[in-house]
């Protein structure tokens, strides 16, 4: 029972795989698996990894799969629910106040005395705290979105640790409570990111909730992979020396690692330069692009020719 | 199945490694889905589930290796053609359960005399898992364990079996044979449960020895433990570090303080133009540490020294000084330098002689003379013995009217203070309080009090 189980899982995550290909997303193996498992436990995914390794683009990867629209939330400190979640529509609120007042006398013609048009006013539907008055915000229109969606909470690290606690509910059963009307269930149960770059620590609560999914950089098959399948333009010979050269910059002792986007970034400088292979002087002048500090760019640039060759060689 | 899963937790676990209980379950429905028979998928797999941090990651994939890992065992036949160690083998995968306890003696010799490694390393895993080798924790355990393996084997028979034929023909070379099957099976089931004690009780050790020393008196731990006394202090730190960062992320907010809004515009006719708003304010103290360097005191100076500076983050305001015979500010070499030169450095300058506190701390007085305010606390740690010298109680007394609060920690029990020369009475008369502090424990409860900033 199990080796179809595990058959029938190993052929959908190659199709996984293969689904972020056709779109450009160059997928590994660990990757394909959270969406896999994801999909299956209906879980979150909890991404964490250095900058620029592709955190958010896997969720526009797979809302692109999955043929869903992608809704974006972007974290950043102070962001609350009404920014996250709903808010109420106050202006048509208002509105709604007029016309009901404007309505009043016709509603209460005939009645007797304050008690009677008080029990007649409570007939009335109370409209004024319904949905029809509530402007959702990303993680209520994913919630809301019929066919479901791809919801993506970008940089958690960057919200408030309170913000956090209120994602809770809505991770663990896909609902959110809204006080004045109750509780709020998903219509179809949305795909979740969260990505995370670490500035802070993730609380284990949330933690607990999520499948964790860690993107580190590229080895260098992959890496070049992902090159050609980005840069299609470039020829094989420069990519492998252009992989190899970001590679070993990587394992040097410098602030700031280039990522896979910059690598990306500097595949497509050096096809606009037209250049057919790595050159000292080529490379110092585009060095900015993989490097964005002074003292990393000064560190390297001494050393440019010795790992340009190692690169062709290697 | 959920056997095996449940052991590897425990695996990890013993790595410490945090698994929750919903994660566990978590996993067991993940295994549902992708099932256990593609080792690369349920690395993965597992490890989105169970390990959450990169640390967690690397531990994880480290447990993974050693649990699910390829053994091989000899052919029982050492001339046999089945001999290759890389051929054979299986990983230890839970399909192995079924045929486990069912090999009777019979069984076993017949399974030796095939000299499949393969069929003997499941027989051998299941019958760990059936005499429920997870339990094991000390080293002497091992022999128990070795025979409750033998015996689920269904060595008892073999044995039996091999004495009938021992007896009939001693000198046959099938008896030989049987010998030396037996031998080699023996090597291999200790093999085995030393492997599995190492895996379930990787992390107790460390974990033992760290409890340990948390409540050893400082002044008692050997000098071979200071490094594993120095890394369980940063850890303590990063503890308190995280938890006062919360708080002070929490009084940041504030809500509108009407009452004040009100009073602050009467004059504007009662509208409210300017809104004030509530705060708590969390002071961030700042700390005078005047630690004692000489003799045994020097031993839990330097934990408090380390301690204050490994919380650099949330107790930014830290001045320290040292002081035996005299007193000297130390604050810069433990702000540029590492934290055991600086205490190498601190103990060589000011650690002679005898103690003189009436000097130090009206020394002190004149050197902190800016500092002393009513946000400053001022931690003393000493054994107030000075050697019926002048115990300073003056001077202290005049700190103590400037600053929020004075600290007196004293290494030595209650038992010994006020006796001999210790002037502890005369001091603690301008303390606000004083504690022993002899073990790390107690040095924590105190650094997070005086973190936490609360009288």
């Amino acid at each position: 029972m199990t080796t179809a189980n595990a058959s029938a899982a190993r052929a959908a995550i190659l199709a996984v795989q293969k689904g972020f290909e056709t779109s450009g997303y160059i997928a590994s193996d660990g990757i394909a698996t959270a969406v896999f498992l994801a999909q299956a436990l209906s879980k979150p995914i909890l991404v964490e990894g250095p900058p620029g390794v592709g955190k958010t683009e896997l969720a526009t990867a797979t809302a692109a799969l999955l043929g869903k629209p992608l809704i974006r939330l972007q974290c950043y400190e102070g962001l609350d629910e009404a920014k996250a979640l709903y808010e109420w529509k106050y202006g048509k609120q208002l509105l709604y106040t007029q016309v009901l007042k404007e309505k009043l006398g016709d509603l209460m013609q005939g009645a007797e005395g304050l008690k009677q048009s008080l029990a007649r006013l409570h007939e009335f539907d109370d409209t004024f705290f319904s949905e029809e008055f509530l402007e959702p915000r990303p993680l209520l229109k994913a919630l809301w979105a019929k066919d479901g969606a791809v919801l993506l909470i970008d940089e958690i690290d960057k919200s408030d640790e309170e913000f956090e606690a209120f994602l809770l509910e809505l991770l663990q059963d896909y609902q959110i409570s809204i006080p004045e009307l109750g509780t709020i269930k998903a219509v179809s149960t949305p795909t979740v990111f969260l990505t995370s770059n670490n500035t802070r620590e993730i609380g284990d609560a949330l933690k607990r909730r999520c499948l964790h999914l860690y993107i580190p950089f590229p080895d260098n098959r992959l890496e070049q992979r992902i090159i050609a399948s980005r840069v299609p333009a470039l020829t094989a010979g420069l990519r492998e020396q252009l992989v190899g050269f970001v590679q070993s910059l990587r394992g040097m002792d410098i602030k700031k690692a280039p990522a896979v986007s910059e690598t990306i970034d500097w595949a497509r400088t050096l096809l606009l330069m037209h250049a057919t292979e790595l050159e000292p002087e080529l490379v110092r002048a585009t060095l900015n692009v993989l490097l964005k500090f002074q003292s990393d760019i000064e560190l390297v640039d001494l050393e440019v020719p010795a790992m340009i060759h190692r690169a062709s060689v290697g | 199945m959920t056997q095996v899963l449940s052991n590897f937790i425990q695996v990890l676990r013993a790595a410490s490694i945090r698994v929750s209980t919903a994660e566990s379950i978590d996993a067991a429905s993940a295994l549902n889905v992708v099932g256990w028979d593609h080792r690369d998928q349920l690395r993965e797999t597992l490890s989105q589930v169970l390990a959450k941090t990169p640390e967690d990651k690397r531990a994880f994939h480290d447990c993974f290796d050693r649990f699910f890992t390829f053994e091989t065992v000899r052919g029982a036949e050492a001339s046999a053609p089945s001999d290759d160690t890389d051929a054979g083998g299986q990983p230890q995968m839970p399909e192995a359960g079924a045929g486990g306890s069912g090999v009777g003696g019979g069984g076993l010799a017949e399974l030796l005399e095939k000299g499949d490694s393969a069929a003997v390393q499941q027989a051998m895993a299941s019958a760990a898992r059936a005499v429920q080798i997870q339990n094991i924790r000390l080293f002497t355990q091992r022999g128990m364990y070795v025979r409750r393996v033998l015996e689920q084997m269904g060595i008892e028979d073999y044995d039996r079996a091999l004495l009938a034929a021992a007896r009939q023909q001693p000198a046959a070379p099938a008896v030989a044979r049987m010998r030396e099957r037996k031998e080699r099976l023996l090597e291999d089931v200790s093999a085995l449960v030393d492997r599995q004690m190492l895996l379930y009780t990787a992390n107790a050790r460390t974990a033992l020895r760290e409890e340990v020393l948390q409540k050893t008196p400082l002044t008692r731990i050997e000098m071979s433990d200071f490094k594993t006394m120095q890394t369980l202090v940063r850890k303590l730190a990063k503890r308190l570090v995280s938890l006062h960062s919360r708080r002070r992320r929490v009084a940041k907010r504030g809500q509108l303080d009407i009452r004040r809004t009100i009073r602050r515009n009467t004059g504007y006719d009662g509208l409210l133009f300017n809104t004030v708003w509530k705060q708590t304010k969390v002071d961030r103290p700042k700390i005078i540490a005047v630690c004692d360097v000489s003799g045994s005191v020097a031993q839990v100076s330097r934990f408090l020294l380390l301690f204050l500076y490994s919380m650099s983050e949330v107790l930014p305001k830290v001045r320290s000084f040292a002081f035996s015979t005299q007193l000297g500010e130390v604050t810069d070499w433990f702000q540029s330098k590492p934290a055991e030169e600086a205490l190498a450095l601190t103990l060589k300058t000011w650690g002679m002689g005898s103690t003189d506190y009436g000097g130090s701390l009206t020394e002190l007085e004149r050197l902190t003379e800016a500092d002393l305010d009513r946000r400053t606390t001022v931690i003393i740690l000493g054994d107030a013995r000075s050697n019926y010298g002048d115990p300073g109680a003056q001077a202290l007394r005049r700190i103590h009217e400037r600053v929020r609060r004075v600290i007196w920690l004293n290494p030595e029990p209650r038992s010994f203070w006020n006796i001999g020369d210790s002037a502890m009475q005369k001091l603690a008369a301008s303390c606000d309080r004083v504690e022993t502090c002899r073990t790390l424990l107690q040095l924590e409860r105190i650094v997070n009090e005086i973190a936490r900033g609360a009288g």
